[in-house]
């Protein structure tokens, strides 16, 4: 394979994969603290609408992240209530914010008398090192060659792991994900810990989504993320809920993205719809293989993932 | 410390509680849907007779409003009777387009001679079986090996719509229409297979659709297999002890299941499509069925008339762009309508009463007495 191409194919596939990175790791620190949230593909579609709109309004970058953060944090909470609160079922929930937070984005997208459909964003993520060190052959653009987002998710990755793997308080959310009743035996505040982290997993959606819409495709369309959040969701699994592991998985399928386009560079010639079965097939293939009965502790999945919690007492 | 409300599970909802639920989502969600479109500079009142109007205004347009809802009741039922037993199928979607593709495929491979009873039977059992099959993917890990039955059929939906776009527009299949140069699109399945319309485009797909809502009804509540299968619903372990072979009931729901969901997909082709094609398939009606599943509270009887409203909502979407207003308001109210019913299950399985003084001291009585 010819260097440059391959060189194309790596950026543009960590370009990719940024959005997944975001959402994967948000997905996780929900699931860890137990709540299995299918909404993420709402969360992220709302936060690229939010954060195309503010951007838009404002002219600033970031502040259109920060209105991404907080609608995506702000459309978890529905989740967080229906599920830690009402506990009803987790599953309808998710499906519903999907529901929701897609037709918002659409219509907001289209409302008003000068609408952001087909409208270019007033401002757009760019690479922030000056050309002088992306020069550096391969390692200069594979460390220097990225936009301030970029930099954001791996920062959120380091502390996402760093977090839950070595802290206390990342050790209380790994407890009430396995038995929130020991959990709150021990003191623990179960309904405080799962609505932090349903939010948290809300906001990094969120901003996965603006990715999208301020980085990728600069510009708002009706879905600019295509499957994202859905992947996202697959994503967790291969991840085995663990940040570092997300990251690369992110980047994988990121590229995979992109190779429909490097075949067609080299003239190899495999049809587009079956690389976008690939993150699905091989979710599924991993949740039977790796997941089935006894084996699940292997991969790491939270052990009261998905079920209510009710408290012993009343 | 007091509390000032005491929130305890209940046995058996009142029946009018279970009515006012659904009921109570739908307006609430067309309060708030009407809220979002105030403040996007719209006339609710306008927005939402424009809507009536399309969905019921006409006989034209009522008969649009129950081609929509043909395979809402499908995807419904197939919802339901999965949720009932706790089987988490979401992959109405997957089954859907599987079943589809297999109908499809017996409707192209089908010669033209074969006489039309036969034709249209063919094509419509092959979409259920291929619902099924594709239910099988993840029912059949989920039952033998413990696979969660969410992350896998939630991933299948992705897997098929893939799949289908890849026989269409990706590779020269015979689903894909040779004649169709220009965009490809799907094949026209035999003209004998297609059922029949019998007013403005309303074929007969839509009492094939009640039938099976009714099927469902009458098997869950008036046979002993229903009776068994009401019993894994509500406790796997109570089932256990009375003899119930729980993995194969819930092998048989969940493909059942996928049947139903399959079937819809087969009486898209059938009917009004004539074709599997990628475009027209790629609606969300599988989850829209979880929608109606939710809304009717898992009962197959409910969810024909709940089918309908959500019919009338896919319905009225396009006819909202004539008056500048976002069809997407239809995606809004069905979201929002789905997630006050999904909480309002709350205050179906819960008692919220304020905390009863005289009550509290004659439970402290007897334990003063004990000690």
């Amino acid at each position: 394979m010819n260097e440059s191409v391959l060189m194309l194919t790596l950026m543009a596939g960590i370009g990719l994969g940024t959005p997944l990175v975001f959402g994967t790791v948000g997905e996780i620190l929900t699931e860890r603290s137990g709540i299995l949230n299918l909404g993420v593909q709402g969360m992220m579609l709302f936060g690229a609408v939010m954060g195309f709109w503010a951007t838009f309004v404002s002219g600033s970058l970031w502040l259109g992240v920060l209105a991404a953060l907080l609608g995506g944090a702000g459309m978890s909470l529905i989740h967080a209530f229906n599920s830690v609160t009402l506990r009803v079922s987790q599953i309808v929930s998710g499906l519903a914010l999907t529901i929701f937070g897609t037709g918002v984005a659409v219509y907001i997208g289209k409302a008003g008398s000068d609408p952001l459909i087909g409208q270019p964003s007033k401002a757009v993520f760019e690479p922030i090192f000056p050309e002088a060190l992306t020069d550096v052959p391969i390692v200069g653009p594979l460390i220097f060659g990225h936009d301030a987002l970029i930099y954001l998710s791996w920062a959120i990755v380091a502390a996402a792991s760093y977090y839950l793997f070595h802290t206390r308080p990342g050790l209380t959310v790994r407890a009430v994900g396995e038995d929130p009743a020991s959990a709150e035996a021990a003191g623990i505040n179960v309904s405080k810990v799962r609505y932090i982290h349903v939010m948290l997993g809300g906001a990094l959606a969120g901003i996965g989504g603006a990715y999208f819409s301020l980085a990728l495709v600069p510009s708002w369309q009706d879905n600019p993320i295509g499957q994202a959040g859905w992947i996202a969701i697959a994503l967790v699994i291969l991840a085995s809920w663990r940040p570092w592991r997300a990251l690369w998985v992110a980047y994988l399928f990121g590229i995979a993205g992109r190779l429909n386009f490097t075949f067609q560079t080299l003239e190899i010639n495999v049809p587009a719809t079956l690389l976008d079965m690939l993150p699905f097939l091989l979710a599924i293939i991993a949740m039977i293989v790796l997941t089935s009965g006894k084996r699940a502790k292997f991969l790491g999945a939270p052990a009261a993932l998905g079920i209510p919690y009710y408290r012993e007492e009343r | 410390m007091s509390r000032r409300f005491i929130v305890e599970p209940r046995g058996l909802a009142p029946w009018w509680l279970k009515l006012l639920i659904p009921i109570g989502s739908v307006i609430a969600a067309m309060i708030l849907g009407g809220v979002f479109l105030v403040i996007t500079g719209n006339d609710w009142i306008e927005v939402y007779q424009k809507m009536a109007d399309a969905a019921f205004g006409s006989g034209r347009g009522f008969a649009e409003t129950l081609v929509s809802a043909t395979p809402l009741i499908l995807t419904g039922v197939a919802a339901a009777i999965a949720f009932k037993m706790l089987v988490w199928n979401i992959g109405g979607e997957g089954q859907l387009i599987f079943g589809a593709v297999v109908a499809a495929g017996v409707g192209i491979w089908l010669a033209d001679s074969t006489p039309q009873v036969i034709a249209i039977v063919a094509v419509v059992i092959a979409g259920a079986i291929g619902g099924a099959f594709w239910a099988s993917l993840a029912a059949v890990p989920k039952v033998y090996l413990g696979t969660n039955e969410i992350i896998t059929t939630l991933m299948l939906n992705f897997i098929a719509l893939n799949f289908m776009q890849y026989l269409v527009l990706g590779s020269s299949s015979p689903w894909r229409d040779p004649e169709a140069t220009q965009f490809p699109q799907g094949r026209p399945i035999v003209e004998s297979g297609r059922i029949p319309e019998f007013f403005h485009r309303l074929d007969w797909g839509l009492f094939i659709a009640i039938g099976v809502a009714v099927i469902a009804w009458f098997v869950i509540s008036k046979t002993r297999s229903g009776f068994e299968y009401r019993i894994v619903g509500d406790s796997f372990d109570a089932a256990r002890y009375a003899g119930i072979k729980v993995p194969k009931k819930v092998l048989g729901t969940f493909l059942a299941s996928g049947a139903a969901a399959g079937l819809a997909g087969s009486i898209l082709v059938a009917g009004i499509l004539g074709k599997m094609d990628p475009r027209s398939l790629d609606l969300g009606l599988g989850f829209t069925g979880i929608i109606v599943a939710a809304l009717a509270r898992l009962n197959p009887i409910a969810i024909i008339p709940v089918a309908i409203l959500m019919g009338a909502l896919n319905n009225a979407g396009p006819a909202l762009q004539s008056i500048g207003v976002p069809s997407a308001t239809v995606k809004i109210l069905q979201g929002a309508i789905l997630i006050f019913a999904v909480a309002g299950e709350f205050l179906i399985s819960n008692r919220i009463h304020r905390p009863d003084p005289i009550a509290g001291e004659a439970k402290a009585e007897p334990e003063a007495q004990a000690a």
